[in-house]
């Protein structure tokens, strides 16, 4: 089974990286690096996809994340909630799908799918291709926004749906969410859908994370940090 | 009647729907289905019906522009006709009152005089977010408008996110007199969509599955590829040559001096709503390892069998073989019945194995209407078979 790399020499090294099929929660307080923790996890290495759902940035502000940490931007696509409010006319191309509003868990489920068809049928990176069966992540930021807009139980069934189908075509998926906004059922509820846990924390201008759900992996805070999307786990 | 805006459905369902009907699209998360909704309000506006689009997740600016996106431009959603409430009316009416109750009465109320001053024929309304800020069953009663004859057609889309139990709701305790399930396969390759006429008030019928695709703005249901198998000298290519409207074969000059296929044999025609691709396979054993990759992503097949040859029949049995953990519907056809020697089909099913519930027919592949038959039987088996 295919074994995505996290990027992170310590993690790669003991496990391997994320199982296919691996759903990872990102539990973090507002301010802690959260978003370019996951956008790092969720760079696509040579021969892999990413997409993003970005509840909160620009497609071309998330292309521009991945760009600068150095990865191809035709393996990169984004589902974006956000620019269609400003923009209506805009308009689709095959990396770039654009949903009405965050409210839209209809047209994201939509957009999503279509994504993932393209990769599949060689339609999606101009005429390169990647690795087949192709590897994907794909990344959601963020599920607090989400929550915001449609109720707990509709967003835990559309989770569960992604999920789901995010295990059958073998990719992973990489998911934040305020832990210091919502209360310990939802934070439980949605925990449910993953099979590992990445939680945040800062301290005196420190951000540490401990890793839940790998195998081989401990689960002890360790300091660290993100730099033009490489992770570095710091002594 | 109101048409659903998409030949096939209309068809199916005698001609559109009844006028004040109730009806729902419902979609499974991930399907690319919304062109179900939006077909339907397209052929309302071209038949100058007055429409009421209810929005609450679009602006009615942004709706516009993805509908010009799916049909290519080619609707004007500018009449006069059509009338909108959208996202920003939704914040509107929230904001109107702080008690559910009085919120709800808000939007009946502006249904109720959008429906009385612009005499609304239909009203199309994305009704996950109604449902979900009211349930179900207020959210339909904010849309229910009067008991009168005259009352407008519904069409409600859904996104399902509780499967058959939601459907059944809309059906049994919600009188809807026809619901529509819109799903995927998700499958990795190809990545394929199917709708299911779940239930029709007026026409009770078997529910029917039939896969489709949208190209150019519109959906055409299809039956992606039916196989027609079975052992050399059977008739297949007499069989897809005569069932296509356009087709190919390609063959060599055999052993015996005459045509055998030695690649496939390939035909379309269009036939009671569908597009049908037919596959001819060669049937010769050296061709078998081409023979599963022919039958990826089929539907349905097609074993044809020398009725005069018993000789052949242990090759038919070897070529269901092959195919036996694939789950497409199958009929068997027993050729050249025009010829003497035919033989029974008890003898015919015992020799290939195959239990009662599969058709067999006897049939002459150089007879176009029993070759339709065979057509009519596998096609109505798929697009029947939930």
């Amino acid at each position: 089974m295919y074994s995505y790399k996290t990027g992170i020499d310590q993690i790669d090294r003991l496990s391997g990286g994320f199982e296919a099929g691996t759903n990872i929660l990102i539990l973090a307080p507002p301010m802690s690096y959260a978003e370019q923790l996951a956008y790092a996890l969720a760079k696509p290495v040579t021969g892999e996809y990413a997409i993003t759902l970005s509840t909160n940035e620009r497609a071309a502000e998330v292309v521009d994340f991945f760009k600068v940490a150095g990865s191809d931007k035709r393996f990169i696509g984004v589902i974006d909630a956000i620019t269609k409010g400003s923009t209506p006319s805009i308009v689709d191309t095959p990396r770039l799908r654009f949903v009405s509003s965050p409210t839209d868990l209809t047209g994201i489920g939509i957009k999503f799918s279509n994504m993932i068809e393209a990769i599949f049928e060689g339609d999606f990176s101009d005429g390169e291709t990647g690795l087949f069966p192709p590897p994907i992540r794909f990344c959601v930021n963020s599920v607090s926004t989400l929550l915001m807009y449609r109720k707990l139980e509709v967003l835990y069934q559309f989770l569960h749906v992604l999920t789901a189908k995010l295990k059958k075509i073998e990719g992973v998926g990489i998911y934040i969410l305020n832990n210091e906004s919502f209360d310990e059922k939802t934070l439980s509820l949605i925990k449910q859908l993953m099979n590992c846990v990445i939680e945040i924390k800062i301290e005196q201008n420190t951000s540490y994370l401990r890793i839940q759900g790998i195998r081989g992996v401990g689960s002890d805070w360790q300091k660290f940090s993100v730099n033009k999307g490489q992770v570095t786990i710091l002594p | 009647m109101i048409s659903t805006g998409v030949n096939g459905i209309d068809n199916m369902l005698g001609d559109g729907i009844p006028k004040g009907s109730r009806v729902l699209y419902s979609m499974e998360p991930g399907v690319d289905g919304q062109i179900f909704m939006i077909s339907s309000l397209c052929r309302a506006i071209e038949k100058d019906l007055s429409c009421l689009v209810i929005l609450p997740h679009s602006t009615v600016e942004t709706f516009i522009n993805d509908v010009r996106a799916m049909k290519a431009g080619l609707i004007d959603l500018s009449s006069e006709k059509i009338a909108f409430i959208d996202s920003i009316d939704r914040e509107r009416i929230q904001k109107s009152s702080h008690h559910p109750d009085l919120v709800q009465h808000e939007w009946k109320a502006r249904i109720a005089k959008v429906c009385r001053e612009r005499k609304i024929d239909v009203i199309f309304v994305y009704f996950d977010l109604l449902s979900e800020d009211f349930g179900i069953e207020r959210g339909l009663d904010i849309l229910k408008q009067g008991d009168s004859v005259l009352k407008p057609t519904l069409i409600l889309e859904l996104l399902n996110l509780e499967g058959e139990p939601l459907l059944s709701r809309f059906i049994h305790d919600f009188s809807f007199d026809l619901v529509i399930s819109i799903k995927s396969s998700f499958l990795t390759l190809p990545h394929f969509d199917y709708f299911t006429l779940v239930h029709t008030s007026w026409s009770p019928q078997p529910a029917r599955s039939v896969p489709f695709i949208t190209a150019e703005g519109k959906i055409v249901p299809y039956i992606p590829r039916i196989v027609v198998t079975g052992p050399a000298k059977s008739g297949k290519s007499t069989f897809v040559t005569n069932a296509s409207i356009e087709g190919i074969s390609v063959d060599r000059v055999g052993a015996d001096g005459d045509p055998t296929t030695v690649v496939m044999d390939l035909g379309r025609l269009h036939w009671k709503g569908f597009d049908i691709t037919l596959y001819g396979t060669p049937g010769q054993p050296q061709f078998d390892p081409l023979i599963p990759g022919m039958f990826k992503h089929t539907m349905g097949m097609i074993l044809m069998v020398d009725a005069t040859k018993p000789q052949f029949l242990p090759r038919a049995k070897e070529i269901i073989g092959m195919l036996t953990e694939r789950s497409v519907q199958m009929v068997i056809a027993a050729n050249k019945t025009d010829l003497p020697g035919r033989m029974e089909e008890k003898e015919i099913r015992a020799a290939l194995g195959i239990k009662a519930e599969i058709p067999l027919f006897f049939i002459s592949a150089t007879n176009k209407a029993d070759v339709r038959h065979v057509l009519e039987s596998l096609v109505n088996s798929i697009a029947q078979f939930p």
